[in-house]
């Protein structure tokens, strides 16, 4: 027996058998199977090596090489021509724009996607399943049809327009419809990253905070947060990056007013409809340099994430 | 009567899961609420907490009708049953959290922590994270941090649970001479007979929402009252425990 | 804690930023410092014109009023943008593709009537027409309209129902085959049906068009403004020809000042003088220099080099005026839609 046991242990380091030990018989004593497939070995390897070389070569021809031909024609027509259109004001312009609409979006999307994973992960209420797929319907449907609901609510001839107008609230074709669409577009991303996480943690131990006296802001800050940290950042990250990006709907409610409603996306589209691609092409790289920018946070919040 | 409930009713969703509930605990006493699952105990522990409100009825604590006050005005420790320590605070914080919430002084939350510390024994864990402890010691953090506010009536809610048998009997009488020295009134719930028999100076035994009987482990055991009772208790298995106490 | 706190200072800076952009359309009167905006709405292939344009007026107010004036600019598709105007976009002045789609945003009570006759010429500063843009070498040898229904020939035109030059592609091409088939309806539609079949790709606006045909490289010819066409050559030497098809229309694209809007703004001055000085010579002769044929008949003259000043035009009234063009070619179930659906 101790002979069979020692030989299983030697055996087992080799983690090539591990993966096939397994109790067949079911009394308790593993046994090894792989033993009589003798190229086994080989044809593991290959499946692999054949699946990466797919993923690569899907990776290269979706995502770099379009990096590579955006910055190659950045930068064609030299450094000064990049340099003249990224400074240009309109460029400035739609580059603050982005901000303002991308910060907006994550904070309130944050606040909403907080309360509502919380609402729904702690309370038991009837129409909770149907909250939860209202709150999916920005990833159902398409941004650019996003962007004509909102025409059509806001907008002169929208239901709310007399009223809108009466008081001088200016939404659609202006800042404020940008921002709009964006948040929008953008809603579900930290609901979702955080409802799993809060489900799965439960009441108890809020209760257990609110019998001993805690407040509903102290047993957030203390007892919630810390567990849902980094899928909150994750989740903040991922509607960042979709903000930063949206055109469809903003294209829709923005009127493309030059210096004023235009952000990056948009910038570029009218870059490139006046002729200009090396422009065009520069001002996209700022959109790929903001891209990168937050590949590398989330992969440091992964990171994190794992420790 | 230190804790009485007096004809409570709730109802879930439909379902009856106190029915007409009524009873009194001495002060200072530890009384075992036992029955099989869904039998309504728990309802019951988490009604006098506060943390489920009764349809109909009245709680006293120390003659003062509670149904209105929050949980966290009554004066009540609470163990959860899969213990709910604060996971993402050590051992310290978890046992100063209520003190912390109640804004006592930095100097008398420390002594505090300390004195709970010794009492659990567990003085050199303080800075350990729930994670880093095994089931009984998580059990004992539990209590200790429902102890450090001084409250006025403990509830465990099947502490032993999620204990292995071994080490459940350790625990157990741990825990009974912890109460006692301490003094404080407490219940606790249990479908394990055994424990409640041998913890308990009351036992008051559920069934289906109701209460079938209230007395102490002696008088159940000798006057079971009805065919429930009967059923359920095993007077026999308490004989023979009683016996090997006595030895 | 902290973070909290920095999201909740983060969401104050918005919500007041939110604040302070609501309620303030451009072109509010807002002087301070003498800053005066207006919102000029056009069309597609009106941008490099108008960025030139304004530079030219701005300066000229300057001088005249010493006040500084911003003009923004928003560009896309004569029909899209009159609809943006209706929904809600601000504009002070409209400077759109065809009169029709003034019409429209006079229908939604915001133009007064009789608008047309408020500046010279139909209130057309400066006109254009149809022609025909190939590549170098013109392959597959296309001279006029009939080419255009070959087959393997394939055709870039914008979409009626949102780009204003694509109705007047659609009506130089209907008056072609009207002089060929004599009134015979059904040749005629039949005729514009093998057009559009031969149609690559229906972009919304004429620009878009110019850009799939110029940029994608589609296509084997583009219907186009004359000035569109003007400019690819400009901006792509070499590579591209203009065809002349024998017959073609005079394309009126029109300007409006938007009545409703300047009330509110207290432009109305300053618009209707905008649009006055697209008529003044300095500002026919950019609209020269911009391959837009100048309303003013002297300054025409000057580009005849540049413009073929002898083509066969008809104009809008041959249709009978654009209300009836428009409801008989291009509304909803219109010619338009039945010979695109089969």
């Amino acid at each position: 027996m101790e002979t069979y046991e020692k030989g299983m242990e030697k055996l087992a380091m080799s983690e090539k058998i591990r993966t096939y030990q397994q109790d067949i018989v079911g009394d308790g004593i593993e046994s090894i199977q792989k033993v009589k497939e003798p190229h086994g070995d080989n044809s593991g390897r290959a499946v692999k090596y054949a699946l990466i070389a797919v993923s690569v070569l899907f990776l290269f021809v979706m995502l770099v090489l379009p990096l590579i031909v955006v910055i190659v024609n950045a930068l064609r027509d030299g450094w000064a021509v990049y340099i003249r259109s990224v400074r240009d004001e309109y460029t400035v312009k739609a580059f603050w724009l982005t901000v303002l609409a991308t910060v907006a979006a994550a904070t309130v999307n944050t606040f909403f996607g907080i309360f509502a994973a919380y609402l729904i992960s702690k309370f038991y209420f009837r129409g909770r399943q149907l909250l939860v797929t209202l709150i999916d319907i920005p990833f159902s449907i398409s941004p650019v049809i996003a962007g004509l609901i909102f025409i059509l609510t806001f907008g002169n001839v929208g239901w709310m327009g007399d009223f809108l107008k009466a008081h001088g609230i200016k939404i659609v074709f202006a800042v404020p419809g940008v921002i709009l669409a964006t948040i929008f577009v953008t809603f579900p991303f930290v609901f979702r990253e955080l409802l799993p996480v809060m489900s799965a943690q439960g009441k108890d131990e809020e209760e257990a905070a609110g019998l001993m006296g805690a407040r509903g802001f102290t047993i957030f800050r203390r007892i919630t947060l810390p567990h849902i940290k980094w899928a909150l950042l994750y989740g903040v990250i991922l509607c960042t990056a979709r903000a930063m990006g949206e055109f469809g709907a903003v294209s829709v409610i923005s009127g493309h007013l030059r210096g004023k409603t235009n952000t990056l996306p948009l910038h570029v589209e009218i870059l490139y409809n006046e002729f200009n691609t090396t422009a065009a092409f520069a001002v996209s790289s700022i959109l790929v340099i903001l891209a990168v920018l937050i590949l590398i946070a989330r992969n440091i919040v992964e990171w994190k994430q794992k420790k | 009567m230190y804790v009485e409930m007096k004809q409570i009713n709730k109802t879930f969703d439909g379902f009856l899961a106190s029915n007409n509930v009524s009873f009194g605990i001495e002060k200072g006493h530890l009384a075992a609420l036992l029955g099989p699952s869904g039998s309504g105990k728990t309802t019951i522990l988490r009604m006098i907490a506060g943390l489920d409100k009764p349809d109909s009825g009245d709680i006293l604590i120390n003659g003062v009708k509670v149904n209105n006050l929050p949980g966290s005005k009554r004066g009540i420790g609470f163990v959860f049953q899969n213990y709910a320590l604060f996971r993402y605070m050590t051992v310290a914080d978890n046992i100063a959290f209520g003190l912390k919430v109640q804004k006592k002084s930095k100097a008398e939350i420390k002594s505090r922590v300390e004195e709970l510390l010794e009492l659990i024994s567990m003085q050199e864990l303080g800075k350990r994270y729930p994670h880093q402890l095994s089931g009984g010691q998580r059990q004992r953090v539990a209590f200790a941090r429902a102890l450090a506010p001084n409250p006025q009536l403990l509830l465990l809610d099947e502490p032993f649970a999620a204990i292995d048998a071994k080490v459940r009997r350790e625990l157990r009488t741990w825990l009974k001479e912890m109460i006692e020295r301490v003094g404080i009134t407490s219940i606790f719930v249990t479908h394990d007979q055994e424990e409640a028999m041998e913890v308990a100076d009351t036992i008051i035994i559920t069934n289906q929402g109701s209460i079938e009987q209230i007395g102490t482990p002696e008088e159940i055991c000798k006057n079971p009252k009805t065919d429930f009772v009967k059923d359920f208790i095993d007077t026999r298995r308490y004989e023979a425990l009683k016996q090997l106490m006595n030895e | 804690m902290k973070k909290n706190t920095a999201y909740l200072l983060i969401l104050t800076i918005l919500l007041s930023a939110l604040a302070s952009g609501c309620g303030k359309a451009p072109g509010a009167s807002s002087e301070k410092g003498g800053n005066r905006e207006i919102l000029n709405v056009s069309y597609d292939p009106t941008r490099e014109f108008y960025a030139k344009y304004n530079e030219l007026f701005c300066a000229y107010w300057a001088e005249e009023h010493g006040e500084s004036v911003t003009v923004t600019q928003s560009h896309g598709g004569s029909g899209s943008q009159a609809r943006s105007v209706i929904e809600g976009n601000e504009a002070d002045v409209v400077t759109l593709a065809l009169a029709h789609d003034i019409t429209a945003i006079e229908e939604a009570g915001l133009i007064d009537a009789g608008w047309m006759e408020e500046f010279d010429c139909s209130s057309s500063p400066y006109t254009s027409t149809i022609v025909f843009l190939v590549r170098k070498g013109n392959e597959k040898n296309i001279r006029d309209w009939d080419d255009l229904v070959k087959e393997g020939v394939e055709v870039i035109t914008p979409n009626p129902k949102t780009s204003g030059g694509a109705c007047w592609n659609f009506l130089a091409a209907w008056a072609y085959w009207q002089e060929q088939y004599g009134g015979n309806e059904e040749e005629i539609r039949n005729a514009m049906k093998m057009l559009y079949q031969n149609v690559l790709v229906l972009d919304t606006g004429a620009r878009g068009a110019t850009n799939t045909f110029v940029g994608n490289g589609q296509g084997d010819v583009l219907i186009a403004w004359e000035n569109e066409a003007y400019l690819a050559m400009e901006e792509y030497p070499g590579q591209y020809e203009i065809v002349t098809p024998s017959i073609s229309i005079l394309a009126q694209p029109s300007v409006a000042v938007v009545d409703s809007h300047v009330e509110e703004h207290g432009t109305a001055e300053l618009a209707k003088a905008y649009l006055e000085y697209l008529y003044s010579d300095e500002a026919q002769r950019l609209a020269g220099e911009h391959y837009y044929r100048p309303s003013n008949e002297e300054i025409l003259q000057e580009f005849s080099e540049q413009f073929d000043l002898h083509m066969n035009l008809v104009t809008i009234e041959d249709f009978g005026g654009w209300n009836a063009a428009y409801e008989t070619y291009f509304n909803d179930g219109a010619v338009f839609d039945q010979i695109y659906a089969e």
